[in-house]
């Protein structure tokens, strides 16, 4: 799982990951909480290529189309993946406020 | 309006195995999103991505609709390729008949052999491309039936426009006999002739076979491209036969093609021997309307060779791989 690549998809890979762990939703929805939660405003094509990696790498999963949309949640595996990415950050940053500290 | 139309060019953009998927969701994110130019280039750069995604994927749904899609460019690429040389194969008939070359074959022996293999070639790829259709017509009847009426149009098509060219022979042999007479339009001939120098009613005649050629090959891609399905199960005398249409047409593509390659191959052996033996028909005029029969030759074969690799192209993009795994 540690060597998913996302490539440039990273950062919305983790976005999206991030909103989904909040509750299911649908692209839009997720472009809104995106941006409330980060400042950044995911493009819809990039949105929809990470959306497509992270469907096949069985992160996240699609579920029945309320009308045209489509909402989608996190899968088991997308939770586990989203947990451990975050806690190597969570060490990341930890590291790098005591190197300015010290 | 304008932003309509953006959205839906842009959508195509994508390749098809990712937009029978994403499709009607993204175009609703598009409809509330899409506001200025860079989030067209976004989607722009998304389409692209899509595509190197598709060609790379590790997602097997992925990989075999984009198998499919490549197998049914293969077969529509050979079906124009094929269409393309039967067109230059007429040339070649209206060009041999009434020429020196017809008596001449009676007595040699290697000119018959030639003009022989160009005949066979043409029954063999014409029977490839019939049989190997004939599952991807039925699969489109039967959607047609269930519910796309457009389909069955399309195919009728074909039918059509072969409808419209025997019409139009009748019609011309009608002239011909003197039964039918348009004075100041077609020029009255002696009855019993076919009025072969009768300029327009000729032209009308390759015109008409060639907007009929055009149009057949336009309405069966536009009406296999509508076709999604690659195993298909028919009912023939109590049985069930299962067919996977796309595999089966691409094993008599490749019969077709070979079939052209000879055909080709032929019709130079044919031309070479009968410009040795008789180097004056082809320094003369036995084209039609009394043109250069040196250069309609050499616009046959060249036409006949850029069909016979348009369907090498086409069975090189499409043939199956080995994934390696």
């Amino acid at each position: 799982m540690d060597t998913l690549d996302f490539g440039r998809f990273s950062d919305p890979a983790l976005l999206i990951l991030t909103s989904l762990a909040g509750g299911e939703k649908h692209g839009y929805a997720m472009m809104e909480d995106i941006k409330a939660i980060s400042g950044v405003r995911l493009g819809p094509g990039t949105l929809y290529g990470a959306l497509s990696r992270l469907e096949q790498s069985g992160l996240i999963e699609a579920l029945p189309a309320d009308e045209r949309r489509r909402p989608y949640k996190l899968t088991s595996r997308g939770n586990t993946y989203l947990r451990q990415t975050l806690s190597s950050l969570s060490n990341f940053v930890s590291l790098g406020l005591q190197r300015l500290e010290a | 309006m304008r932003m309509d139309r953006v959205r839906v060019w842009l959508m195509n953009l994508y390749p098809r195995a990712w937009r029978e998927r994403y499709a009607a969701e993204f175009d609703v994110l598009l409809e509330q999103c899409l506001h200025s130019p860079l989030d067209a280039v976004d989607v722009f750069l998304g389409a692209v991505d899509a595509h190197l995604q598709l060609l790379n994927g590790e997602d097997l749904t992925w990989r075999m609709m984009n198998m499919l899609n490549k197998l049914r460019t293969t077969i529509l690429l050979v079906f124009t390729a094929f269409i393309g040389f039967i067109v230059a194969g007429f040339s070649l008939v209206g060009l041999a008949d009434d020429s020196p070359m017809i008596p001449l074959m009676k007595t040699n022996p290697a000119l018959a052999a030639a003009w022989t293999t160009i005949q066979i070639g043409s029954v063999v790829a014409l029977l490839a491309v019939l049989i190997g259709g004939l599952p991807l017509a039925l699969t489109v009847v039967r959607q047609a039936l269930a519910g796309d009426r457009r389909g069955m149009g399309l195919l009728l098509v074909p039918g059509f426009s072969f409808l419209v060219v025997v019409l139009y022979l009748g019609f011309v042999l009608l002239v011909g006999s003197g039964r039918i007479q348009i004075p100041g339009v077609v020029r009255v001939v002696q009855p019993g002739f076919f009025p072969a120098g009768n300029r327009l009613m000729l032209e009308g005649l390759m015109l008409v076979f060639i907007l009929g050629a055009i149009a057949s090959t336009l309405a069966v891609w536009k009406a296999i491209s509508r076709t999604d399905t690659e195993h298909e199960t028919f009912h023939a005398v109590g049985r069930n036969l299962t067919v996977r249409i796309y595999s089966f047409a691409f094993v008599l593509a490749v019969i077709t093609t070979l079939a052209m390659l000879v055909m080709l191959v032929a019709t130079v052996v044919w031309g070479w021997l009968s410009f040795s033996a008789l180097p004056q028909v082809f320094t003369g005029n036995f084209g039609p309307w009394g043109t250069s029969t040196q250069a309609w030759f050499i616009s046959i074969i060249v036409v006949m060779a850029v069909c016979t690799a348009m369907a090498f192209f086409g069975l090189r993009r499409g043939r199956p791989r080995q994934t390696g795994n």
